[in-house]
């Protein structure tokens, strides 16, 4: 079975060893997924993005994504999705400065909810669509890389960095000295269903992943994503 | 053969010597570093002295207050002292506002952060690593927050038993100044009043207060010891920056001002240091200023031999508004803020955080405690810097830096009338002198 994952890292999901192998929950999830269905995995690491990972299984690359993939309207009208194996809340990290400023003796909350500035996210990922849908009035700037994101924010070009509650959570634990300047804020009603892209056609394998998905539940946990460390 | 009595006055007065106060302050650290169990277990012997003292200073206030606004009204000389106290407050304040931001804009400039005390911070902002400041809906906005009451329609108590009733000091000290000018007033047209009920009030509360100072000791010990025990000393390393300081400054102003205390009413300088201990201690073990009034005042006019009448005047009003130690504190913590972020300020900001401190410790009067940091939001934001960050670093180290901040109250609190009162109590030795 061929499984569809970035060309770019996304620790701790998956991770390409230097002797070329792969590495990750990801990577361990698939295996087992493997090893229910008794077939032989085949990694795919060819989509240069995440939107691009649904083309692959839409276009018969792969038979399955999973590669933090979250569930988009727009994804929907090309693949099938799995049932989520982990929702993750979406997060900001926000200039603690530009928010002060703005909430002017409110509660920054207030700020963060109507913020109208520059928003930034990697580009061609879901994150698009979600600060699109959830901030109209701002003005979302996309960036190739999560790295490039952070750059973005810590020299000033964007005032919130939007995308999920284990990624900001992450950066904080690698940098706590960006702590000081960024705040962390979690959007508690919007949630990101990760899920596998599925082709089309595949109903039976999507049947049986759903089942596998409901076996392993609790397979992915926040805390164990954000403290699982895998040596290279 | 000493009478029963005699003793009893010996061993009042030998509890009470510094060396017993400092003594009691050293067990105090002891126990409550040690990290026992023994430092919580005082905690309740440590309330029941902050609700002995407090039992009384309502009614010695509503009891002081018109007496002292009373003997401001008799005649030149009091215009005199009045006139020497307020030229001496603006003084205190412009130096208080003056230091906090020049010191710390000096030291931060000549030892910037090293990255690792920055990480270290970094970590310490959401209380553990990599946790969120905050979570919001977007889909609700909740009620709005009611703004600050501006004016000084909320100093006015509309029903004074209910400001009494709920300890509102503020709006019971501007009824007590409005009571005391209208019997003085009455007084001259009719020749009546209840002064003379007043002052038999203010004695007892005196007798009271003198009575709850035999205990100074024990809640000295028991209010600090279970203050200490809770605070690592790491967290004071992290904010190494901070810490020095806050409390470098704050030391060197409490031994200035003592000095002058001891040149300014003409005293052995050994001897005000150690008669002045008692105030000191107090005031930092119960973090209360208006706790504070009774030993104060004591110590001021019947150990340290300051005009008693100035200090009637001035030093109930001060302890209740003029808060010395959050000016500093305010304008040290927005220059720790500013330093951390990398913001620099000019002469003019400067200027700006002294006054802007000076106004936010006038918006901390009536709150206590970690709510007293809220005002320091209206001097951050004017430079762009987030309350939200500063909060939760200094509400850590809020229990030490809350001691301090009262100890600087009332010291420099207490300069002031042996300052403005220098010349009247000269005039009056020379008089006594002269008769």
């Amino acid at each position: 079975m061929r499984i569809a994952i970035t060309h770019f890292d996304i620790p701790p999901f998956h991770m390409r060893r230097s002797d070329g192998t792969f590495i990750g929950k990801d990577i361990e999830f698939a295996q087992k997924l493997g090893d229910a269905l008794n077939v032989k995995i085949n990694f795919v690491d060819s989509p240069p993005s995440f939107d691009a990972v649904v083309p692959a299984i839409a276009e018969n690359r792969a038979d399955i994504g999973l590669s933090k993939l979250s569930q988009t309207y727009e994804r929907l009208a090309y693949v099938h999705f799995s049932a989520p194996y982990v929702t993750l809340r979406h997060a900001l990290l926000y200039n603690r400065a530009t928010i002060s400023r703005l909430s002017n003796r409110r509660s920054p909350e207030g700020a963060l909810r109507d913020f109208r500035g520059n928003i930034g996210v990697i580009g061609a990922s879901a994150y698009v669509d979600f600060a699109q849908a959830n901030y109209p009035k701002a003005n979302v700037v996309q960036f190739p890389t999560w790295e490039a994101t952070i750059e973005a924010l810590k020299s000033g070009k964007i005032d919130i960095v939007y995308r999920d509650e284990f990624e900001i959570r992450s950066a904080l634990i690698h940098d706590p000295a960006i702590h000081i300047e960024f705040g962390a804020a979690v959007i508690a009603d919007r949630r990101s269903f990760l899920t596998m892209a599925i082709c089309d056609s595949c109903l039976k394998l999507e049947e049986f992943i759903n089942y596998f998905i409901a076996q392993h539940a609790g397979f992915y946990s926040l805390d164990d994503l954000l403290t699982i460390s895998y040596g290279d | 053969m000493p009478t029963s009595k005699q003793l009893l006055k010996d061993v009042a007065r030998c509890w009470n010597h510094p060396i017993t106060v400092l003594g009691a302050v050293a067990v105090a650290l002891v126990i409550g570093t040690s990290g026992g169990p023994i430092a919580e277990s005082l905690r309740p012997i440590g309330d029941l002295y902050i609700a002995l003292l407090q039992m009384c200073v309502l009614p010695f206030l509503l009891a002081t207050i018109p007496l002292a606004v009373r003997a401001a009204m008799r005649g030149p000389t009091n215009v005199e002292i009045i006139r020497s106290l307020v030229v001496w407050i603006v003084c205190a304040i412009v130096v208080i506002g003056m230091i906090g931001v020049l010191v710390p804009a000096i030291v931060f400039h000549l030892a910037p952060f090293e990255p690792g005390t920055i990480k270290a911070v970094g970590a310490l902002v959401g209380g553990s690593v990599g946790s969120v400041d905050l979570e919001f809906n977007l889909d609700s906005s909740g009620p709005a927050p009611a703004d600050a009451s501006n004016g000084l329609v909320p100093l006015v108590p509309s029903n004074i038993f209910s400001a009494l009733s709920t300890d509102d000091t503020m709006r019971v000290l501007v009824f007590a100044a409005i009571f005391g000018i209208a019997m003085a007033v009455s007084e001259r047209r009719t020749g009546r009043s209840f002064f003379g009920a007043l002052e038999s009030l203010h004695d007892a509360c005196l007798l009271i207060f003198q009575w709850l100072n035999l205990l100074v000791p024990v809640g000295i010990i028991a209010l600090i010891a279970p203050q200490i025990a809770p605070l690592g000393p790491q967290v004071y390393v992290m904010l190494a920056h901070f810490s020095y300081v806050f409390f470098g400054l704050s030391a060197a102003i409490l031994i200035v001002s003592i000095l002058i205390l001891g040149v300014a009413l003409r005293l052995n300088l050994p001897l005000t240091f150690a008669r002045f201990s008692r105030p000191l201690m107090v005031a930092a073990a119960t973090r209360n200023t208006l706790a504070c009034i009774p030993i104060a005042m004591e110590t001021m006019t019947r150990e340290l031999h300051a005009s008693q009448e100035t200090c009637e005047l001035y030093l109930p009003v001060a302890f209740a508004t003029l808060r010395f130690g959050t000016m500093l504190h305010f304008a040290v913590a927005t220059m720790f803020i500013g330093a951390l972020l990398g913001r620099s300020f000019g002469l003019g900001d400067l200027l700006m955080v002294a006054v802007l401190s000076v106004a936010g410790s006038f918006a901390t009067l009536g709150i206590s405690g970690a709510a007293a940091l809220a005002p320091l939001a209206g001097v951050l934001r004017p430079f762009g810097l987030p309350y939200e960050l500063a909060f939760p670093l200094l509400v850590i180290v809020d229990p030490l830096v809350h001691m301090v901040r009262i100890m600087l109250n009332v010291t420099v609190n207490c300069i002031v009338p042996a300052l403005a009162a220098g010349k009247q109590h000269t005039k009056i030795t020379q008089l006594a002198a002269k008769e």
